[in-house]
């Protein structure tokens, strides 16, 4: 019932003095603001993060075939190493026993033609299997089945950029289009995947959404390769059946592979968890170096608080001293000074908290960064604000309750 | 015995000056009596009430109020006994600006931990007794001088404290007004409360019971009323 009668003075005294307050919150309100804001920013640069490796797959490990200058790729050749092949794959399947699944991929920057329009697009030949490990979606039609690679069928699945440039209108599949010099048959559009704008460890930054997918079988047989010497395999995925196995099986498939080509260093291996990891330790520094700024901004409403409270308290001598007269104990003094600085200071969280939601969605508005608010980060802040305003409240209030009643009293 | 006083001495320290605002004060007072203490200005009788009501420590000698040494007790139960057996009414009133008349009597109720509901009746029948319920939701500056002394007294009596103290309550008073707060507290008296009171004017002193006299920090004179204190005061030329 004190506790009542203690918020109803603190409000009474904040709206009293409106602007002295709302000054001495603005520390406060900006900490919180900026603690909110900077989160949502950290978290906002993780989801994208966790949906690029999805993307990737984070049961994956990835073995590519390094790009060579034409006088490298005469070294390694001259060292024996073929580059990437089918016979890697074959190894690593028999040899590694945490695989689940392994697809071997081709790549060829093509040509690629309908009716009056063309475009560049990545060929890129792969097995039914590429479909299962990455699980990609289609738009329409279906992926490469066993049947089609097996009979080195000339068709092809299309990314959505492909799709939309070529057929605005009509129906993609059943149509053919020209890839080089050879015709296939559009069997299945993938649905559009978010962009891949950053390069991923040796990945380079591609448009996935301009892919066009056709059997390996198909690539091998049917095109021509890009350079005289290039490898058999641009990329093997494998996809291990446990993500605690990841690191074991990359160390026995870099062994495989290294020995096979004459421990030449013309391959890397990529696992996009460990990469997601290493990059979210950068992040994480990156956030508390971020968190701290905001903290000092806190600290500074504190002191602020601290500031007019002590004012308050001399103000209010009188007062406290006519309290302590008709019966007020110590603690009744305390609690009521320190829920006047909690007041201040929860309600400038509030608006803190408030500012923060708004700035961090005007931030994904107006600018390329992604953000996003959880309710953890705003628990902090609020927190936060709390903390602040009993630990700098403390010590006014503590002042208030330990003068002398008859001096206060008579304090003019 | 409610208030039993032996060799109350103190001192105020001021930097180097050493005031003995009391020196070896005596003093017992019974249930339900009403006292006056009178004296010239300066002579200690505030530094006296003060300790009377809890507010203050003396530098020596010892305070026994109702059975209980008050050296004895710590902050807490000070202010225990201030909320629940004093009331204290001063000369400038000190009520609280910002509440209204209604809200400072409920103050010492809920020090007591009376409920929302029970404070808030308990306060206007206090009021009532004060005749001020038309004024309850008023604002101390919006009452007239003894209007606020009497919300003050209403106050005070919110606990049933039993004993009041006050301090020159009719000081800052016309004397039309000095009289009817004083015919009140002969009221309260016979209700069975116990009223100490100093004055600088002999007619108030006049209402109570035991007229006591206090020069330089000492008692000089303690006796019952008999329309003799004007006599007295003009002996010992207290009156300027
Ligand atoms: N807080 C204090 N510090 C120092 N000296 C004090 C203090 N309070 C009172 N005194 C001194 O103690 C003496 C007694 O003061 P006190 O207020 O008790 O007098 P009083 O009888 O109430 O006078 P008045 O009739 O003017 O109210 C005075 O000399 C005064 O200056
Ligand atoms: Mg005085």
């Amino acid at each position: 019932m004190q506790i009542e009668e203690n918020i109803r003075v603190a409000f009474n005294g904040l709206v009293e003095h409106k602007v002295r307050s709302f000054l001495t919150m603005l520390g406060i309100i900006f900490g919180v603001a900026s603690v909110i804001a900077m989160l949502s920013i950290g978290e906002g640069a993780k989801r994208e993060a966790i949906k690029k490796y999805q993307q990737l797959g984070v049961n994956n490990i990835i073995v590519r075939d390094k790009d060579l200058s034409d006088q490298e790729l005469e070294n390694v050749r001259a060292k024996f190493s073929n580059g990437l092949s089918l016979k890697d794959v074959e190894s690593i399947r028999n040899i590694v026993p945490q695989i689940d699944k392994i697809s071997p991929q081709a790549e060829k920057a093509s040509e690629v033609k309908y009716e009056d329009k063309s475009l560049k697009a990545n060929l890129i030949g792969v097995t039914p299997e590429y479909d299962e490990i990455l699980n990609y979606k289609m738009e329409s039609g279906s992926f490469i089945n066993n049947d089609q690679y097996q009979r080195q069928l000339k068709v092809c699945v299309i990314g959505s950029e492909v799709a939309s440039k070529f057929f605005k209108l009509g129906d993609p599949i059943g149509q053919s289009i020209k890839i080089d010099d050879q015709w296939l048959e559009v069997i299945g559009v993938l649905q559009s995947k978010a962009l891949f704008t950053e390069t991923v460890g040796e990945l380079a930054s591609r448009d996935l959404n301009s892919d066009i997918y056709v059997p390996l079988s198909t690539f091998h047989g049917r095109f021509d390769k890009e350079k005289q010497l290039a490898s058999e395999l641009k990329q093997i995925t494998i996809k291990v059946e446990d993500s605690k196995n990841i690191s074991k099986a990359a160390k026995l498939i870099e062994n495989i592979v290294s020995r096979h080509h004459f421990d030449n260093d013309d391959f890397s291996i990529i696992i996009p968890v460990e990469l997601l990891k290493q990059e979210e330790k950068e992040r994480r520094i990156y956030n508390i170096l971020l968190g701290s700024i905001a903290a000092i901004s806190l600290l500074v409403g504190g002191i602020g608080i601290m500031n007019i409270m002590l004012a308050t308290v001399m103000e209010r001598t009188r007062e406290i001293g006519i309290r302590r007269a008709i019966g007020a104990k110590r603690d009744a003094i305390l609690s009521q000074f320190i829920t006047e600085s909690l007041t201040l200071s929860i309600t400038g969280g509030i608006i803190g908290v408030l500012l923060g939601l708004s700035l961090s969605i005007s931030i994904s508005f107006f600018t390329e960064i992604t953000t996003s608010v959880t309710l953890y980060s705003v628990l902090i802040a609020f927190l936060f604000s709390v903390i602040v305003g009993v630990t700098f409240g403390y010590l006014p209030a503590k002042k208030a309750a330990n003068l002398r009643p008859i001096e206060s009293i008579r304090y003019e | 015995m409610l208030i039993e006083i032996k060799d109350l001495r103190k001192k105020y320290i001021m930097g180097d000056i050493e005031v003995e605002a009391l020196r070896g004060v005596n003093l017992n007072i019974q249930q339900n009596e009403f006292v006056s203490i009178m004296g010239p200005s300066g002579s200690g009788k505030s530094t006296l009430m003060n300790i009377l009501g809890c507010l203050d420590n003396p530098s020596s000698g010892q305070y026994i109020f109702d059975s209980v040494d008050v050296s004895l007790l710590n902050d807490d139960e000070l202010s225990e006994i201030r909320n629940q057996k004093i009331g204290f009414i001063f000369q400038t009133f000190n009520l609280l600006p910002k509440l209204s008349a209604l809200q400072n009597v409920e103050l010492p109720l809920i020090y007591a931990g009376y409920d929302k509901h029970e404070r808030r009746e308990i306060a206007r029948e206090a009021l009532d007794k004060m005749g001020l319920s038309s004024r309850a939701d008023h604002k101390p500056n919006e009452l007239s001088g003894g209007q606020r002394q009497r919300v003050a007294i209403a106050r005070a009596l919110a606990t049933k404290p039993g004993i009041i103290l006050a301090d020159e309550p009719t000081g800052n008073l016309d004397s039309k007004t000095g009289n009817e707060i004083m015919a009140l507290f002969r009221e309260l008296n016979e209700e069975g409360n116990t009223i100490i009171l100093i004055t600088h004017e002999p007619e108030i002193a006049e209402y109570a019971d035991r007229a006591i006299i206090i020069k330089d920090g000492l008692i000089i004179s303690d006796k019952p009323t008999s329309g003799n204190t004007a006599e007295v005061l003009s002996e010992n030329s207290l009156t300027s």
